[in-house]
């Protein structure tokens, strides 16, 4: 689903060249749940932004469901970004000018689909997400909670092959946060591909595989002591 | 187009700065549709013909210095046989006025003897049997004076002349039916009938006025040399010399007789400079209007640029988050484009219905002309385009923001 080779992303200044990733490989199966950690800095949300097309790299490859894309233009990235992609954000970026309806409408208009089937759809997903009856609310009536379950259903509603989360809960309190860490795996367990950035080794225990991440390079866990215990105490703790 | 409704739903949210831009766009649509409309009106006015060939025309006021109203007769004659012998004059006359020289007579005329009201207003031009050939006026039917058929007279007491030559337009309205020609004017309260030998095709009057307007093309020449000492001269050059004329014309004349006065100012002028005088107002109030009209569209366009790049820096991560949902750069700009268009639309029905108010109330305060809806038209689309023209820039910005602005965390 998601294969990055020898990648690369490389900020240049006049002075100076930053490695955000170097020598980066991930391989992502379809149907997997996977955790991307490391602390802060080494490089998480750049390989995000890289994995969802909001950005270009500097070297390496990149298939995305089979298709490099280092060579697609603008538009083409949009296009798979709206067919293929769905991005949960930390921050839910919501637009605070329309409703919960509008919101969760925004991608599909962009598919250009029809109004019939984007009520369908959006209506379908927000009922997964619980949140049918907060239809004509705006984002600012609603919890932190229920603003990330809106957030996840506008990712849902364009039954996209990829999610990918960007610290999803990390702007809600511990209960939201279960909440919405529950409905994502209920949402894997229904055959999604999620890859989930985050530095909370709870979340990440819940994952079924971890990723880490230190200074641009992917690593093994256990080069991270404190974080692979953090991790393997959560899994302990973990009911199921 | 498919974007509207969320759009409207947005737009909503931002009542204040939505409705101060259309009501910025709809009072500039009230204003420059009028405004546009009274710079027509008065560039027309401006270029409104006197029915004279006015190239190589030029004029000299004179007055003749310690003298009666009725002893002017020799001296004027005297003037014209020196004035006419110039090498470079085609011809002269002496009038108490002429088209736009801003003064001149007015009265009355009807056809039927016993009628208490006057059928048409005129003003009547008096000259000898060289009004026309100077004045270059086409004779379209009938013909001109004999010499022997002009008679001199006291500007105080001025006989009924027994013929007239008149301007096609009061020639139609006196004798609606195209039969002026050989039938009897009364002219003022006269009971006796002055008939029509000429028509000339047009002659304006002396007045720019918009009170005259109604009569603009009203005109009698009547066959009578005033002996007034105050006159003035209307002297046709050859063509290429006016400028040899304008030095010659007036020095003959002190030459004729010292005991004359003629203005330093407007006394000698080619009809040119008369015409520009003339319509100095006009030209005047077509160039307050144009500044108005300019400074109203470059404040609106500058209000619409403000605004939207005021919104565009306050959506910036929305923006990002639109690419990342998969927006592209033309779905950006069509966004903004759309929701300037939707706030041009609201501005510009206000302001068209604004304009015809405006005009109404003009109409009927200081009887303007009734506002095309031409013009109404031609405002909006320009609005509309000009809406349109000062949204490009900033929202060209907005579709240059990254997708990766939706991680931004600021």
């Amino acid at each position: 689903m998601l294969k990055m080779t020898h990648l690369s992303k490389v900020y240049r200044t006049e002075v100076v060249e930053t490695y955000a990733l170097r020598d980066f490989n991930i391989n992502v199966n379809e149907g997997e749940f996977v955790a991307v950690t490391g602390p802060s800095g080494s490089g998480k949300t750049t390989f995000l932004t890289i994995a969802g097309l909001l950005e270009t790299f500097t070297g390496g490859q990149y298939h995305l469901d089979g298709v490099e894309v280092s060579n697609l233009n603008d538009n083409e990235r949009s296009r798979i970004r709206n067919e293929k992609i769905g991005f949960i954000f930390q921050a839910f970026n919501l637009i605070p000018d329309l409703n919960v309806f509008d919101n969760v409408e925004v991608p599909l208009r962009y598919r250009g689909m029809k109004a019939a089937e984007r009520k369908e759809r959006i209506m379908n997903s927000l009922e997964r997400v619980g949140l049918a009856s907060r239809a004509k609310h705006y984002p600012a009536e609603l919890s932190g909670g229920q603003q990330q379950r809106v957030a996840i259903a506008r990712a849902l509603a364009g039954s996209p092959r990829l999610l990918l989360a960007d610290e999803p809960t990390g702007n809600l309190d511990t209960q939201m946060a279960r909440g919405v860490m529950e409905l994502l795996e209920e949402i894997h367990r229904e055959g999604a591909t999620i890859v989930m950035v985050t530095h909370d080794p709870e979340l990440a225990a819940r994952a079924q595989r971890n990723v880490h991440i230190i200074d641009g390079q992917v690593v093994d866990l256990a080069e991270d002591p404190r974080f692979h215990h953090a991790v393997h105490a959560a899994r302990a703790n973990s009911p199921a | 187009m498919m974007h509207i409704k969320p759009i409207l739903a947005a737009l909503k949210r931002h009542k204040a700065g939505t409705i101060l831009i259309a009501l910025q766009i709809a009072l500039t649509l009230a204003i420059v549709c009028n405004a546009i409309f009274i710079i027509h009106q008065r560039l027309e006015r401006v270029q409104r013909p006197t029915g004279m060939v006015e190239t190589d025309l030029m004029a000299i006021h004179s007055a003749f210095v310690g003298m009666g109203d009725n002893q002017g007769g020799p001296l004027i004659k005297a003037d014209l046989q020196a004035l006419r012998q110039l090498p470079g004059v085609q011809d002269a006359v002496s009038l108490n006025s002429y088209p736009l020289r801003g003064g001149g007579w007015s009265t009355g005329v009807r056809t039927d003897v016993d009628a208490k009201d006057s059928k048409a207003h005129t003003t009547q031009y008096f000259g000898d049997d060289h009004v026309l050939s100077t004045m270059a006026v086409r004779l379209v039917a009938g013909r001109n004076f004999r010499s022997d058929e002009v008679v001199e007279a006291d500007p105080r007491s001025v006989p009924d002349p027994s013929m007239v030559i008149v301007s096609k337009a009061l020639a139609d309205k006196l004798y609606p039916d195209g039969s002026a020609l050989g039938k009897p004017i009364y002219i003022g309260d006269t009971k006796k009938p002055t008939t029509i030998i000429g028509i000339v095709e047009r002659l304006g009057v002396p007045w720019n006025a918009m009170w005259s307007d109604d009569f603009y093309e009203n005109s009698l020449i009547l066959p009578v040399q005033l002996t007034s000492p105050y006159t003035s001269y209307l002297i046709r050059a050859k063509p290429g010399q006016l400028a040899e004329v304008m030095k010659a014309a007036p020095a003959a004349l002190v030459k004729v007789n010292r005991l004359r006065v003629i203005p330093s100012e407007r006394g000698v002028r080619t009809f040119a400079q008369i015409r520009d005088d003339a319509y100095k107002g006009d030209r005047g109030m077509a160039i307050l209007m144009s500044v108005v009209c300019l400074v109203l569209l470059g404040v609106t366009a500058a209000g619409i640029v403000g605004l939207t790049s005021f919104w565009v820096g306050q959506r910036r991560k929305q923006i990002g988050v639109r690419r990342a949902l998969g927006a592209t750069k033309r779905d950006i700009l069509s966004y903004f484009l759309t929701e300037n268009l939707l706030i041009g639309v609201a501005g510009v029905a206000i302001g068209a219905l604004l304009a015809i108010g405006m005009n109404l109330w003009l109409v009927t305060q200081f009887e303007m002309a009734r506002l095309s809806l031409v013009y109404v038209l031609v405002g909006v689309v320009a609005l509309l385009l000009l809406g349109q023209g000062a949204v490009l820039a900033p929202a060209l910005r907005a579709s240059r923001v990254s997708p990766v602005e939706a991680t931004r965390s600021v």
